[in-house]
């Protein structure tokens, strides 16, 4: 078996989110560090909400961590009181090394996933996180690409092929491993569209573009559209952050 | 890179059987750790600190003292805002020191509690949160009063019996309270907007006033004595207007939830000192030249609008109109925030009931520990008292800045294994020394009116203590 993908599973922990049917199993190779979070408005002070909701919030977490282990995942699990939850989850990926972020949401009996590939960068990673979580299941893994302006039919072809190699090389049986490509103006709506037709979504972590700050991440829009689970696989943290958070230790 | 918390070993319990919460095992840049794989996130930068640091003092010295300040001390007023800054950041360096010792919610109360013992912490803590509640009551009759000047100047005068800034500083009370609890909009960032904005009007006008002031535009200022009144009323006037500089402490009142706290807390304290004292001197100057201070003492806590008519006309009325709704309004928000945190960090260490601190389901706000600062704030306000709100809230706060320079000398004196300050001021023991004699020397220029009530609420606090705190004991390893 190769190395476990950490994989980070945030819960807003006292707002009534739960751990969402078949999230357990779907991460049942995976080392999850659950992070259950609440945030709270800027009046109250962090410690003031842990004194009074930390035994509520860590009974749920004891339920979730159950449910983790008795799946086969291995567990870390934090709770973090917040003002700010978006910092809250990047410094969580930073901290534990987290390869993916999960987007939680109902996946029952999953049977296929789509794999959404952008481009080389980040190949490596998308690779070790679809092989170290599926290399012994017999889910469905179908590479997708949507051919952008420019770009050849062999290069898109070198791009899925490199990435089945890989996985193969990580364990996956080639005979589960599909390809498939589209070509559309808007990339990101074709990827929602075509992912309803699958149970699960990986994808790559976005670059912050000038968009992004008008219509979101689109990992994110992603996540709101697609009614399963949605795996954003991180970049690679910028050398110079590791190299500060070294000369700090 | 943990750093090793304080050591302390909370223990004992109040009369109602409750025991002050478990100390946290580290501090860190990002977070406050507690045991249990239990973080408290920090989430307030650099800007955020200077935001709550000068926020809440810029609203007072600019906007409400400088026509009572002249009437008293005349031109000389600039000096006692001088003598202010100078107190005030004699305080902030052994505030920074401390606080980056003990990043933790509370200020100066917690470093007091931890390093003097529970019952000056007891008496500093109520001391905190009622001084805090003296400042906002201040602040908001200084807003009632920026309110009638609006309404005066788009002609709708209010006749009504009682005084109508008074009831609009009652207004803007429950206003503050109800939104604190019932609202959930990031107010952080808002506070830093506010504050960006008023420091931008403020340089455009007071560079304005200054070159005018200095003949550049060929107008004539009335020469003045610049000690009109004489000396001594220099002093008392510094104790009258020192108000104006109690933000600073409200930064290490938040020290818990600063980002990086070794770096950003002493930034944030002693930069917003140093911000505000020039434009507090600058405005002064300015004011008097203007006017001369006779003519200024007349105009009241407005009277900075009418500098900006007579400099700029009435579009330079409006812009001071503005920006001081602006400042009072964040101030006396700033202080209502702090005066919560202040109850809650009592309840956190069982000084007062835990069900003070308690966070309120629906909006997750605390409720009760906002309305324990709205509710006084508003019979104070009632009270229309301006110079004595004031003075009380600077009484609480002199105590407290006084006890941290001993705080601090005791802790250098004994240096306890844990105590590992990332910043540590120059000078000591003199300069804390001198800070501390300072602090307690000014309120003995006061009215004896803010004397004795300052008197009677440590006395009142004290007896809370030897009531309520049972066998609690927060002093640490020293």
């Amino acid at each position: 078996m190769t190395d476990r993908p950490s994989v980070l599973v945030p819960i807003r922990v006292l707002e009534g989110e739960s751990l969402p049917e078949g999230v357990p199993e779907f991460l049942a190779n995976a080392h999850v560090v659950l992070l259950g979070y609440h945030a709270i408005p800027d009046q109250t002070a962090p410690g003031q909400a842990r004194m009074q909701f930390e035994e509520r919030a860590n009974r749920k977490l004891d339920q979730f961590e159950t449910a983790f282990n008795d799946a086969g995942a291995t567990v870390e699990r934090r709770l973090v009181f917040t003002h700010g939850p978006q910092k809250t989850i990047n410094r969580q990926i930073i901290e534990h090394d987290c390869l993916a972020v999960l987007v939680p949401n109902a996946v029952p009996t999953p049977e296929d996933v789509l794999v959404a590939v952008r481009g080389t960068v980040g190949l490596d990673r998308l690779a070790r996180v679809v092989g170290g979580l599926f290399d012994d299941s017999d889910l469905g893994i179908t590479l997708y690409h949507v051919v952008g302006e420019g770009e050849t039919d062999e290069d898109v072809e070198m791009l899925l092929d490199s990435l089945r190699d890989r996985l193969v090389d990580l364990g996956v049986g080639a005979d589960r491993i599909g390809t498939r490509t589209d070509a559309a103006e808007e990339p990101l709506d074709r990827i929602v569209d075509t992912a309803e037709e699958f149970d699960a979504v990986v994808m790559g972590e976005s670059d912050p573009t000038l968009a992004t700050f008008v219509f979101g991440m689109p990992t994110d829009r992603v996540a709101e559209r697609f009614l399963g689970p949605v795996l954003v696989v991180q970049r690679e943290p910028p050398k110079e952050e590791a190299e500060e958070e070294a000369a700090e230790e | 890179m943990d750093e090793p918390a304080v050591d302390v070993e909370t223990t004992g319990e109040n009369v109602a059987g409750e025991r002050p919460e478990d100390e946290p095992e580290a501090v860190t840049d990002d977070v406050t750790a507690h045991d249990d794989e239990v973080e408290l996130e920090r989430t307030i930068g650099l800007v955020g600190g200077l935001a709550i640091g000068i926020g809440t003092m810029i609203g007072a010295g600019i906007f409400v003292f400088p026509g009572l300040a002249a009437t008293e001390a005349g031109p000389a007023a600039s000096l006692s805002f001088t003598i202010g800054g100078v107190i005030a950041l004699l305080v902030a360096l052994p505030t920074s020191e401390l606080a980056t010792a003990m990043p933790r919610s509370g200020g100066g109360y917690y470093f007091i509690s931890r390093s003097l013992g529970t019952a000056y912490g007891a008496i500093v803590g109520i001391g905190l949160w009622l001084g805090l509640v003296f400042a906002s009551a201040f602040y908001l009759v200084g807003l009632g009063h920026y309110v009638v000047a609006v309404l005066a100047e788009i002609g709708m005068g209010l006749s009504i019996p009682v005084a109508p800034h008074v009831v609009l500083g009652l207004t803007f009370g429950v206003i503050l309270t109800a939104l604190s609890i019932g609202g959930t909009e990031n107010t952080a960032s808002l506070q830093n907007i506010i504050v960006v904005v008023l420091l931008a009007i403020l340089t455009g006008f007071l560079t304005y006033g200054s070159l005018d002031a200095v003949g550049v535009f060929g107008r004539q200022t009335a020469p003045e004595a610049f000690f009109s009144q004489g000396f001594f009323p220099v002093l008392t006037t510094a104790a009258l207007v020192f108000t104006s500089y109690l933000g600073f402490a409200q930064v290490a009142t938040v020290a818990g939830e600063i980002k990086q706290p070794s770096r950003n807390l002493p930034r944030a304290m002693i930069g917003s000192v140093i911000v505000v004292t020039v434009f507090y001197v600058v405005t002064i100057f300015v004011a008097t030249s203007a006017f001369g201070a006779d003519a200024l003492g007349r105009f009241g806590e407005t009277a900075m609008v009418e500098v900006a008519r007579e400099l700029l006309g009435l579009p330079g009325a409006v812009l001071i109109l503005f920006a001081g709704l602006l400042a009072t309004f964040s101030s006396a928000n700033a202080s209502i925030l702090s005066a919560s945190r202040s109850v809650y960090a009592l309840s956190r260490d069982a000084l007062l009931p835990r069900r003070a601190g308690q966070v309120n389901l629906r909006y997750g706000t605390p409720h009760v520990a906002l309305l324990m600062a709205g509710g006084p704030i508003l019979v104070l306000v009632a009270t229309d008292r301006v110079e004595v709100l004031a003075e009380v809230a600077s009484f609480l706060h002199l105590v407290m800045y006084g006890l941290i320079c001993v705080a601090l000398i005791v802790l250098r004196r004994r240096d306890p294994e844990w105590y590992d300050p990332r910043y540590r001021m120059p000078g000591v023991p003199a300069l804390p020394a001198v800070g501390a004699v300072a602090s307690f020397a000014l309120i003995a220029f006061m009215n004896p009116t803010s004397i004795v009530v300052g008197i009677v609420i440590m006395l009142v606090s004290y007896l809370w203590y030897r009531y309520y705190a049972g066998t609690v004991e927060l002093k640490g390893d020293i």
